[in-house]
């Protein structure tokens, strides 16, 4: 089952007069699968924020359609099972941090008891029970963000989005953001990221996309990814000679960086082996060989590059 | 219900916080020890046999009617444009980024919140109106021994005045996300337009011919909200306990009222955060 279907959705804002237009999502196709840890990447302005705003109906598609949890948006009682931590969110100033989850606890349809326990339980596990009866407007950064996580978590929903969740949020801190992530997946929830650190979204989704100024540029597992073409460094006794090298250079991705340092694009372990014969077979001497795995990071600007040179030509 | 009431409970909060309460109370307090003061000093039988040479009692009442009206009108008025001025953030603050997109995470539809909003600012403004005119009444009526027992109905009048003004500022606070045009727009139709339009149309209804020009008047005259009227005549029949005479300027008051909220709700059911 997925949690979120996205349909050919497009948003284009408008401004008042019209003179502007931004097209923020362009044929945006998606789906989510229930139960797992989705992260969506990309530069400034790709579109992140605003996919979630449409996913709960705080701005509405230009065109297409949205499905969470199986129906359509825009019922907001849909949102009983739905938390959101949004990006540079504000609590009403004149609340200590356990009032405004009172709050939101309350507009959430919670109350009493069963309330003020679950504020303590949460602001437990964000660590800010010591600041539970502190003014928001007081707070730090990083407070503020944990204080958001636990506000998203109030109803013990069962589709969470997070816009930036470790914005602002100190390195320990962030760890302990990632186990919570981890711990609702275990209890079967769906999370939603949006995120610009790589190494963070590498480290916890399963799934990710890649968006670029409105349009999908990739998605799939972080190890495919990630994966998809290995780059080994090979380093040799000699200096290859040019016309074996020419040979191999038409069977294999083979490049020469320096003298007896080549380098090899490999799409798995089977091409690997086969180059690795193939080099054998001509009585290479193989010193070393280093497998440069890209990271989300390093994978994440090239395609984004790679996208940039398409638009440009 | 549960959502609007939540919502209006926490604009409570929100004005407490924001000092309107103790702005509010500070000016009453002021205002009413500067009555009772100005009360002891003078000798108001003086007054009253001077106004009441007679010594009627029925007259009696109704001057002190009339001095207990001449002192709160000009009070309900200045009320009435600090009301606005201090409930006219109350949306734009709620629209403000990170604040309304936290909003509308919960399960809270958008007409919740805006009559959740809207019925939490008419509140603040009704608990602060009633603190000044009650105490103003509670002091008068000490002073003269007579308790008139009308007169806070005038509360009403006032609270229904502000809430039709509201309405304005609310929709412009939709529109622009900013206090200060529904403000202004609201003390022009208060200050300026009502009573302009009001003081035209008593002035033609002397001329005869110009039927054109009247007409347009008119259509004017009964689609903006009558607040000249409201503070005036009917809040003076009310308070002195007399029929309330054209029922006119309320009904189509509340008319405008109930439109423009509706065209609020329009706006902000299409609205994109
Ligand atoms: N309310 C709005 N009115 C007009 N344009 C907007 C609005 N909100 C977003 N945009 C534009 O839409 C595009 C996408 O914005 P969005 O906030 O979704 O980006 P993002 O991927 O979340 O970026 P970031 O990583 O910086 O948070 C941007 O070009 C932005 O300028
Ligand atoms: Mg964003």
């Amino acid at each position: 089952m997925n949690a979120i279907e996205v349909t050919n959705i497009s948003k284009t804002y408008t401004s008042f007069f019209r003179k502007h237009k931004v097209n923020a999502l362009i044929n945006l196709d998606l789906a989510v699968p229930a139960g797992s840890i989705f992260g969506l990447l990309g530069p400034n302005g790709a579109g992140k924020t605003t996919l979630i705003k449409i996913l709960l109906s705080i701005c509405f598609q230009t065109s297409g359609t949205a499905k969470i949890l199986n129906e359509n948006t825009g019922n907001y009682k849909l949102k009983y099972r739905i938390g959101y931590l949004p990006e540079n969110h504000k609590f009403p100033s004149y609340l200590s941090g356990g009032e405004a989850l009172k709050y939101f606890g309350k507009l959430s349809g919670l109350d009493g008891l069963r309330l003020d326990k679950k504020i303590d339980e949460l602001l437990e596990l964000v660590k800010m029970s010591q600041w539970k009866n502190l003014k928001v407007k007081a707070y730090s950064k990083g407070m503020m963000q944990r204080l958001g996580i636990a506000q998203a978590l109030i109803n013990d929903p069962e589709l969470i989005f997070l816009d930036e969740p470790t914005d602002g949020v100190d390195p320990i801190g962030r760890k302990e953001i990632r186990d919570i992530l981890l711990n609702l997946k275990t209890k079967n929830k769906t999370v939603f990221l949006n995120s610009h650190l790589l190494s963070e979204v590498e480290m916890v989704s399963d799934r990710v996309a890649i968006l670029n100024k409105g349009k999908l540029i990739r998605e799939g597992t972080v190890k495919e990814l990630t994966e998809k073409k290995h780059e080994y460094l090979f380093e040799f006794e000699n200096k290859i000679d040019d016309e074996i090298f020419f040979n191999l250079a038409t069977q294999f991705n083979l490049a020469q960086i320096r003298d007896e340092c080549y380098t090899a694009l490999v799409i798995d372990s089977a091409e690997l082996n086969k180059l690795i014969d193939t080099l054998r077979a001509k009585n290479l001497f193989i010193k070393e060989i280093i497998q440069k795995k890209s990271s989300l990071e390093e994978m994440f600007i090239s395609i984004i590059n790679e996208a940039e040179k398409k638009n440009n030509l | 219900m549960n959502n609007i009431l939540i919502i209006s409970w926490y604009t409570l909060r929100e004005a407490f916080a924001r000092k309107v309460f103790i702005f509010f109370a500070a000016i009453s307090v002021v205002f009413l020890i500067g009555l009772a003061v100005v009360f002891s000093l003078i000798n108001t039988d003086s007054i009253l046999s001077s106004m009441n040479p007679s010594g009627d009692k029925i007259v009696l009442e109704q001057a002190i009617i009339q001095i207990q009206l001449m002192i709160t009108a000009p009070l309900s008025n200045l009320c009435l444009l600090l009301a606005i001025f201090s409930s006219a953030s109350f949306i734009p603050i709620m629209l403000e980024k990170g604040n309304i997109d936290l909003l509308l995470s919960k399960p809270i539809s958008r007409t919740q919140l805006l009559l959740g909003k809207y019925l939490g600012g008419t509140l603040v403004v009704f608990i602060n109106i009633s603190f000044l005119i009650l105490g103003a009444w509670i002091i008068i009526s000490l002073k003269f021994s007579y308790w008139n027992l009308n007169f806070p109905i005038v509360i009403l009048v006032i609270t229904f005045t502000f809430s039709i003004l509201y309405s304005v500022v609310v929709l412009f606070g939709i529109l622009f996300r900013s206090s200060v045009p529904g403000m202004m727009i609201a003390y022009f139709i208060f200050l300026i337009l009502s009573p302009a339009i009001h003081f035209i149309k008593l002035q033609l209804q002397t001329l005869t011919g110009k039927e054109v020009l009247k007409s347009i008047v008119d259509g004017v005259y009964y689609f903006i909200p009558k607040t000249s009227e409201l503070m005036g005549t009917i809040n003076s029949n009310l308070g002195q306990g007399k029929p309330i005479g054209d029922v006119q300027p309320v009904l189509s008051s509340f008319l405008f009222l109930i439109l423009t909220l509706f065209f609020c709700d329009y706006l902000l059911q299409k609205k994109d955060f």
